[in-house]
């Protein structure tokens, strides 16, 4: 996963996947519980879902309902960018 | 008791999802237990059941709902949504915090909770749905029904084996009667129909082996008995008083009359022998009513199927109405359509009511070899026209749960 519009694509898939909505709905601006209409329980599904297909891990409470679509594109773009950047280091450090 | 009234239903059944639909296949008869294909069911002892059908065709539910529940609330919702409309209540003009729920499940919703168990042992913690949480415990129908409604009065979902439902029902029309709520949506559900449910319900030893023939191998107070076939399902009632009925001008039913519960304090899973704990169940709903066993025109059996369950039933029965038990008419619907465990009471009550509504006794089928210890009046193989007055309802639970309620037509 390399850029932004690659990640966004994929959370794109998640997202219809996990809250069986139109593709048409998920918009940068939605917000989680506004506009999507997100409980906790799917938002516990949403990392679940992250984390086995793309890799990252999102830790309790750093999702939160109030966040939009396009907020948590640019966590997970930091988080991906992130573990890339400690891999090659720790690759050389150890 | 002041008299409480049934002013609409909801059924989710094998025989059927409408009510005409159902009363149909009940006065005729019909059977609705068949071989389970759902799932490889090859080699459980018992393998039968009552299957219901063509629930997309009366569900509103949201797919994305449906990932988050489990049929037997799934089945709870759809079954409220029909009683609520026939009760033509609209819910917009109630005040909803006067409004409750009272619903009996006897097993919680297990599809859901076994999938994600075996996720569990095969993909570790991460594998659990995050949805399972809210999709498995009993009172799970009771609060998505709140949720879909907006009710927010005192609600119960009562847990008591087989007899849950027809618990709540009681429990709900003793609560209104102490004026905590206006009108209760009272019912029960069950999907036991699912590879672990179905195990457990094996491993107590009530259930038919005769998986050779479906549609005649639930035959309860025949003498070749031998257990229940379980089913799947829903039902839900509007109960409200009489003050509320006359204001709004709404179709009576029946009134609940008399409830009557005890229990046996002997086997965990057997009845009592000696059914005394039942007869007085049933002499503390007599009471409650104000009746005695002469005003019952039809007793609708417990109908475990089972020969300890059958004898013990009928031993209770004639202990409380003597030389009269031999005259009263006895059936067993639910051989029709299978067990529905905590649901079959919700179930018991509706074709009573309907019974009444056509002036008809609803059979017990398969009934070919009598028993000497089962030698009551029943209404064998197809129903009897009959005018029913006064209706007496009997539900049995593992654990000695003895339950009785009685209904009057207005």
């Amino acid at each position: 996963m390399n850029t932004q519009t690659d990640i966004e694509s994929k959370l794109k898939a998640i997202f219809k996947k996990v809250l069986d909505i139109p593709e048409s709905e998920i918009v940068p601006g939605a917000k989680l519980d506004e506009s999507l209409g997100i409980d906790s329980t799917e938002m516990v599904e949403i990392s679940v879902v992250i984390k086995k297909e793309l890799g990252i891990v999102l830790k309790d409470g750093e999702l939160k309902k109030t966040f939009s679509f396009n907020d948590i594109v640019l966590i997970l773009k930091t988080k991906n960018e992130g573990s890339k950047g400690c891999s090659s280091s720790s690759g050389s450090k150890y | 008791m002041e008299k409480i009234a049934i002013t609409g239903l909801g059924i989710i059944s094998p025989s059927g999802i409408k009510k005409q639909v159902f009363w149909a296949n009940i006065k005729a008869g019909r059977s609705a237990v068949e071989k389970i294909e759902r799932f490889d069911a090859s080699l459980y002892p018992s393998r039968i059941a009552g299957h219901v059908r063509e629930l997309e065709g009366y569900s509103n539910v949201s797919s994305r709902l449906l990932k988050k529940i489990d049929l037997f609330s799934h089945m709870a919702l759809v079954a409220s949504e029909l009683c609520i409309e026939d009760a033509k209540i609209n819910l917009a003009q109630e005040n909803l915090k006067r409004v409750g729920i009272f619903m009996g499940n006897a097993i919680g919703g297990w599809l859901y909770a076994e999938t994600e168990l075996r996720d569990m042992y095969t993909q570790g913690r991460d594998g659990v749905s995050p949805f399972m949480a809210s999709a498995w415990f009993p009172a799970a129908p009771q609060g998505q029904i709140s949720i879909h409604y907006g009710i927010k009065g005192f609600s119960k979902t009562i847990v008591a084996d087989r007899a849950s439902s027809l618990m709540a029902i009681g429990y709900a029309a003793r609560t209104i009667i102490r004026g905590k709520c206006d009108f209760i949506l009272a019912g029960g559900m069950e999907a036991p129909v699912t590879p672990y449910a179905l195990l457990c319900c094996n491993t107590s030893g009530m259930l038919t082996a005769n998986n050779d023939h479906p549609s005649t191998a639930y035959r309860p107070f025949d003498k070749n008995r031998d257990g229940l076939a379980i089913a799947e399902g829903a039902g839900v009632l509007t109960l409200e008083p009489q003050s509320r009925v006359s204001a709004r001008g709404a179709h009576v039913y029946a009134n609940i009359i008399g409830y009557g519960t005890s229990t046996d304090a002997v086997n965990r899973i057997e009845p009592s022998a000696d059914a005394v704990q039942l007869g007085r169940a049933i002499k503390i709903a007599l009471d409650d009513a104000g009746l005695k066993p002469q005003d019952i025109d039809y007793i609708c059996a417990d109908g475990a199927g089972s020969q300890i369950g059958d004898a013990t039933e009928t031993k209770a029965i004639k202990d409380v109405f003597g030389d009269y038990a031999k005259k009263v008419i006895v059936s067993a619907p639910k051989s029709i359509y299978g067990n529905m465990l905590g649901a079959s009471g919700v179930l018991d009550v509706i074709t009573t009511v309907l019974a009444m509504e056509h002036n008809m006794v609803p059979p017990t089928i398969n009934y070919e070899t009598p028993d000497p210890e089962c030698d009551l009046n029943y209404c064998i193989n197809k129903a009897q026209e009959r005018v029913i007055k006064n209706a007496l309802i009997i539900n049995r639970g593992r654990g000695g749960i003895n339950c009785v309620l009685i209904l009057q037509k207005p």
